[in-house]
């Protein structure tokens, strides 16, 4: 069963793979990536409930594209903290990274609390910051309030 | 040269909120005419997108006893937001007039934003439901000056301990300052909410909960009461329920320490009986005066005066 799982996602020859994503989770990441405008006609495999050692099962992502923009990794980063990104070049992995959420959160995601400013003045950029990583929660700055990340819709 | 802002109690050390009662006990020492020079040529805006009369009266008689001069509006309706004006094009127009800005607002977080956007210190005096850390801080100074500690307080909260960002604000203060000790008086409807309980400290913090105000005057230092505010209530019925909740009077004092002391934000409604006023309890119009007091202190501090 387990080199079997190897042949059922196809190798790319150069790109990325994000790994190691809880079973659940690349579905949620497969929709940050369709919006993603610099990811239109890019092929992307996804692939659930995989065998994994370090999870008991795994989804994984395999984008056929060099470069995943920031602001891209860093949603991903919210809604699955300690997904690996690997770079494929050759079909070798030239580098490998876990990813986690960053401490400031600009322009990410919408306050809920619609007395906030930040949902109220043209042009005012979001921001939280994260306040307790174990339980996915996040502050905003301006309203001094505190969400699950789950709760907040993203910013595209 | 960093500019002071006062945004949020969250932003303050034990040792930041040290040097505010300091400079308004040094303020206090000081006699009224020789305080007159101290901000002279300085100007306050005061800008109130939401009518606070109180708060704005007492920020403005601060700026004045030190010599300083005052701009602004009392209103949204006063002012170029009401045509469509945005709020950063207001705060740009008026850093140009003058050296500090006190800014109230209806939406949690504007002040926050004032600060980042203005070159100028910014004062929050209110936003929304969020902070009002001008009250904390005079009710801070209010308690160090009756009792000259914090630690060790027995504090009673009473009213409306849901929604009173004052008491929240305040609570969460006075565990700065190692208070361990509370007691929440409210009714069912108007608990004090469960995630202001966990708050991580090194040391243990009971809550002792009733919906008895006889309970808390025998066992308080303290009494810190609430208006319980109709435009809270999405249900009518539920306001009418609870309204009259508390009423305390003179008589129901017999049984409390000597030493105990009432406090209240104001404007009060029937929570305290005009007999009140009278007994040595009574310590609400105190704390009036020493917000005009914190409040010269903070701008004292805002423009690095030294005492
Ligand atoms: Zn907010």
């Amino acid at each position: 069963m387990s080199n079997k799982k190897i042949q059922m996602i196809p190798k790319i020859e150069c790109g990325i793979v994000i790994d190691h994503i809880p079973a659940g989770d690349g579905i949620r990441i497969l929709e940050i990536l369709q919006r993603d405008p610099g990811l239109k006609n890019v092929p992307i495999t996804f692939g659930m409930n995989y065998q994994s050692n370090k999870l008991g099962t795994k989804d994984m992502l395999k984008i056929q594209k060099e470069d995943l923009c920031e602001r891209t990794i860093q949603h991903i980063s919210l809604v699955s903290p300690g997904v690996t990104i690997k770079r494929i070049r050759n079909f070798e992995v030239v580098e490998k990274v876990s990813i986690q959420p960053p401490i400031d959160l600009i322009n990410l995601l919408k306050c809920l609390n619609p007395g906030c400013i930040s949902q109220n003045e043209p042009g005012l950029k979001t921001h939280f910051v994260l306040s307790d990583p174990e339980n996915k929660r996040v502050t905003c700055v301006y309203c001094e309030r505190e969400f699950f990340i789950n709760e907040l819709s993203p910013i595209i | 040269m960093k500019k002071h802002d006062l945004i949020s109690m969250h932003d303050l050390t034990v040792d930041d909120i040290q040097i505010y009662l300091n400079t308004a006990a040094r303020v206090e020492e000081i006699p009224l005419k020789d305080r007159f020079t101290l901000l002279q040529g300085k100007i306050m805006a005061s800008l109130f997108f939401e009518a606070s009369t109180r708060t704005r009266l007492s920020f403005e008689a601060a700026m004045y006893r030190l010599g300083g001069n005052v701009i602004g509006f009392a209103e949204q309706a006063a002012t170029s937001i009401s045509k469509g004006e945005s709020f950063s094009d207001t705060i740009h127009t008026v850093e140009n007039y003058a050296d500090v800005i006190v800014i109230r607002h209806p939406k949690e977080g504007t002040s926050r934003h004032a600060a980042q956007i203005s070159y100028l210190p910014v004062i929050n005096a209110g936003d929304g439901t969020n902070q009002h850390p001008t009250q904390t801080l005079l009710d801070l100074y209010t308690i160090v000056k009756s009792f000259k500690k914090i630690e060790g307080l027995r504090i009673a909260f009473v009213g409306d301990l849901k929604y009173s960002r004052t008491v929240h604000s305040l609570l969460q203060a006075l565990i700065k300052f190692r208070v361990n000790e509370f007691m929440l008086v409210s009714p069912d409807s108007l608990c004090l909410p469960e995630y202001l309980k966990r708050i991580e400290t090194d040391f243990p913090v009971t809550f002792v909960e009733t919906r008895h105000l006889e309970d808390a005057i025998p066992y308080a230092d303290i009494i810190y009461m609430t208006r319980i505010q109709r435009e809270r209530f999405p249900d009518q019925i539920e306001y009418e329920k609870v309204k009259d909740s508390y009423c305390l009077n003179a008589k129901m004092l017999k049984v409390a320490q000597n030493t105990l002391k009432i406090l209240h934000p104001l404007p009060r409604v029937n929570e305290i009986a005009p007999d009140v006023d009278e007994t040595p309890h009574a310590e609400y119009f105190q704390q009036v005066k020493n917000g005009l007091i914190m409040r010269q202190a903070i701008l004292l501090y805002v423009f690095e005066v030294q005492l």
